[in-house]
């Protein structure tokens, strides 16, 4: 063995800026992530030169995945123009080099920070979800060495009496985003703060979604065709937001996840989420000829 | 309109950059280096929450930022991922280290002595406001001892374990590649003895000291004697792929030995960070002293207040909430909406609803 | 950064095999095809200084060694690579805890992948169950590897034949036809 063999030539900055070491780590932790679906696995979470909290884990996976034929479509709230979004997708290009796209269709990889696209996800795509906090017994149990065993006994119990609380409170199950769910029927997962109107999406998908949190440096999976289930009791089903007659005041689609817009004579309207699917709409109401892809929801419910 | 911009976002974050940099003008090399010169105690507290020993990056990150602390040690933590690790250093002993300052409120007198050093403990804190008059501040020259302490120094608690009332530190004797790094590994718990002092070597002062404080007032069972505190230059020792060790040059380094009585022996907590930062390392020392046996959830809890210290994440996430959150804030209304709903529709016809 | 991003031949590589590996994983039952043949290209794109390997084959531990690899015996690996399985090996294995499933091995082995014994597969990744034909592997192979695992604890099995690759993670339940 000589120096040479050991050695690499100089360079100013790694491809995709984390060297070797940070994404041989990142990949071990995804082999294992994609192996036990739903299950938090801990990994270093390098710095990047973003802070913390800003989708930093989603970035690194992305990072190791990308390569310079990937197309690259980033969104935060559904919206590849929101600003956070536009940094990551302008720094993912700067480093990597890689085509950027907003519309899904196109997209090799997804990175996102809560929510799912309206359009059906195909099972070449890659959807990275930012996760702020990957444990979904915090609520109950803030302390992660606890919370830990509790994932290692199944030991659920706690979780399922704070829902059955809210609805002997509330009546109803008052979790808004970040719906907890039984993964591959073993590991309670948080699907990140997606809201309860994405949960499905993840359900016998057929794209594979990596969920990364970089400040709390875990690292989790849910592979395609695989049992997302979110937490419900029998008699009490599953509700997602009352969106699906809303109907978008700029593009006129109707159906999907919307934002509210408040107006200055106390009434709202709505405009859709999923920001491209909206152009799109836009477009082809023009009369322009765009592609629009398959949509999970149909007619505002999901067709399964 | 202008916070989801259509279409908008890029432009606006790089003219939201700009403006942040016109308030600063232009950075130059002298500014730089002035800012090193000026702030020793700035740049070390940045080089320590950094785990990165380089005066003048640290310098560049506080002129890049203006002095935003977070901003300046993020930018060095960022930088510091993406170098590559030539070698681990020889590990530094107490005894070995060039002492600056050292001081012991256990003991009126110790071994080596007491040597106060550089410090503003007994100074008057007065502004020197003539310097705003126009007129210059000069330090006096310092006089030398007539009998210089002896720049190596023995440790207090290695005095304490000889005379039984310490029981003295096991060695590691992991060497090299095999010490745990906490920049390569997650924090799991209980934490490995080297992921706790080097946690705590990179925590942001402001928060150790929090934590390290709430302790002190009686948060925390132990009650802390400061055993021994000392500011000091620690050589980096290296050896050459040929075999020959050398140093390849001095870090500033302060670190605490702090102790307290449980039974009819001494505990001990410590802490060391690089760069000289006497508040940190007293605070994390005292954090170390009070971990053990803490109860869970508990301000002196080891998985509490490693987390919760680490600057880059703490602030990180505390300024995440300014990100938009309207998906998740739509997703609450809702359920809000709904639930209202239900108990109106309850309050009015109790047989008919659900 | 006023530098083209452009990776080296190496990036490319490892980028390229760990793109097989995580689908090979991600859809057990469907093999990809790798860079290139044999097992040096996964050496490269997941093994360093932090892991600890079993090799049997020299030249291989070679190039993990290069890498940084601790070497070490069977059961303290979190990386084993063997051309040929033996049954005993599958016993061996670590699985990890409940607490840290992670800590289970991922073996990297030879088999024939165009031939051999019906299986069939069915787990998350899989749409509804999949049936395909693997050799080289022993008899009793599959018998012995459910039983030396109770999931979430167990290992990551990556089955290799020229440039193709098979995934089979641990969540993958597999019969003998």
């Amino acid at each position: 063995m000589t120096l040479k063999t050991l050695t690499k030539p100089w360079e100013p900055m790694s491809y995709g800026f984390l060297d070797g070491s940070a994404k041989r780590e990142i990949r071990r932790k995804m082999i294992k992530a994609i192996a036990v679906p739903g299950c938090q696995m801990p990994y270093a979470s390098r710095e990047v030169p973003m802070a913390r909290g800003w989708g930093t884990g989603g970035l690194q996976v992305s990072l190791t995945l990308v390569n310079p034929s990937m197309r690259v479509k980033v969104i935060d709230q559904g919206a590849d123009d929101s600003v956070n979004a536009a940094s990551i997708r302008r720094f993912i290009a700067r480093v990597a080099g890689t085509p950027t796209t907003m519309d899904t269709l196109d997209a090799d990889l997804i990175q996102s920070r809560h929510r799912i696209p309206e359009e059906v996800l195909r099972e070449d795509q890659v959807l990275v979800l930012q996760v702020p906090n990957p444990e979904p017994l915090r609520p109950v149990q803030p302390n992660m060495s606890i919370a830990r065993q509790m994932h290692a006994d199944a030991d659920y119990g706690r979780m399922w009496l704070q829902l059955y609380e809210q609805i002997v409170r509330s009546g109803r199950v008052m979790q808004g985003a970040s719906y907890p769910s039984l993964v591959h029927g073993r590991h309670v997962m948080t699907p990140s703060p997606i809201p309860r109107w994405d949960v499905p999406k993840l359900h016998m998908a057929k794209h594979l979604t990596i969920l990364s949190a970089g400040r709390e440096k875990r690292i989790f999976a849910v592979p395609p065709f695989t049992r997302v289930e979110p937490l419900v009791f029998s008699d009490v089903p599953y509700r997602v937001e009352e969106h699906a007659e809303l109907t978008c005041h700029r593009s006129g689609t109707r159906g999907f996840f919307m934002n509210e817009i408040p107006q200055d004579n106390g009434t709202s309207t709505f405009e859709v989420s999923d920001s491209e699917w909206g152009v799109k709409s836009i477009r082809r109401r023009d009369g322009e000829d765009v592609a629009l892809g398959e949509t999970w929801y149909k007619n505002g419910k999901m067709s399964s | 309109m202008a916070y989801v911009a259509t279409r908008g976002g890029e432009r606006a974050i790089e003219q939201s950059q700009r403006l942040f940099k016109a308030e600063m003008g232009t950075i130059t090399p002298e500014r730089v280096a002035e800012i090193r010169a000026a702030m020793p105690y700035l740049i070390d507290r940045v080089m320590g929450e950094a785990s990165l020993y380089d005066e003048d990056l640290a310098a560049l990150a506080l002129a890049q930022t203006g002095g935003e602390l977070y901003e300046a040690v993020l930018l060095l933590r960022a930088w510091r991922t993406t170098q590559p690790r030539i070698a681990v250093a020889e590990p530094v002993t107490q005894g070995a280290l060039f002492t600056h300052r050292r001081i012991s409120a256990a003991f009126k007198d110790i071994p080596g002595g007491q040597v106060l050093g550089p410090t503003l403990d007994y100074a008057h804190r007065i502004l020197a406001t003539e310097v705003l008059d126009g007129q210059t501040n000069s330090p006096e020259p310092v006089e030398a001892a007539a009998k210089p302490s002896p720049a190596q120094q023995p440790s207090v608690a290695a005095w304490q374990a000889e005379n039984g009332l310490l029981s003295g530190a096991v060695s590691d004797t992991l060497t090299g590649n095999d010490i745990p790094d906490v920049t390569r590994e997650p924090l799991l718990f209980p934490a490995k003895r080297a992921h706790t002092l080097q946690s705590l070597a990179r925590a942001e002062t402001g928060g150790v000291l929090a934590l390290g404080y709430a302790a002190q007032r009686g948060y925390g069972q132990a009650h802390p004697t400061v055993n021994e505190l000392r500011l000091a230059e620690a050589e980096v020792v290296v050896t050459h792929p040929r075999g020959t060790q050398f140093s390849a040059g001095r870090v500033k380094v302060s670190q605490a030995e702090v102790v307290s009585k449980k039974g009819e022996q001494l505990e001990l907590g410590f802490s060391a960070t690089l760069g000289w930062n006497e508040v940190k390392v007293i605070a994390a020392a005292t954090l170390d002293l009070n971990s053990k046996g803490a109860p869970k959830g508990s301000a002196t809890e080891e998985e509490f207040f490693l987390y919760h210290t680490e600057g880059v994440e703490s602030s990180g996430f505390c300024i995440h909430f300014k990100l938009p959150h309207y998906v998740t804030f739509q997703s609450s209304l809702d359920a809000m909406r709904d639930a209202k709903a239900k108990k109106a529709a309850k309050e009015k016809s109790p047989e008919l609803a659900e | 950064m006023s530098v083209f991003p452009v990776p080296s031949a190496f990036e490319t590589r490892s980028n390229a095999t760990f793109d097989a590996i995580m689908w090979a994983l991600a859809r057990p039952g469907m093999t990809r095809d790798l860079p290139e043949e044999g097992m040096a290209q996964i050496v490269e794109a997941l093994i360093d200084r932090e892991c600890a390997v079993h090799c049997a084959n020299p030249e291989l531990a070679n190039v993990a060694r290069a890498a940084g690899a601790l070497m070490v015996a069977l059961d303290a690996a979190d990386h084993v690579f063997v051309e040929d399985v033996p049954l005993a090996l599958l016993d061996q294995l670590r699985c990890g805890s409940d607490l840290h499933p992670d800590d289970g091995a991922t073996l990297i082995a030879c088999a024939d992948l165009s031939g051999g014994s019906r299986v069939r597969m069915t787990g998350p990744g899989v749409d509804g169950r999949v049936e395909l034909l693997i050799g080289g592997l022993p008899a009793d192979f599959w018998h012995r590897r459910a039983r030396a695992m109770r999931y979430p604890m167990g290992f990551e099995i990556l089955l290799v034949d020229g440039a193709r690759i098979l995934g089979v993670p641990r969540s993958t339940v597999v019969e003998v036809l």
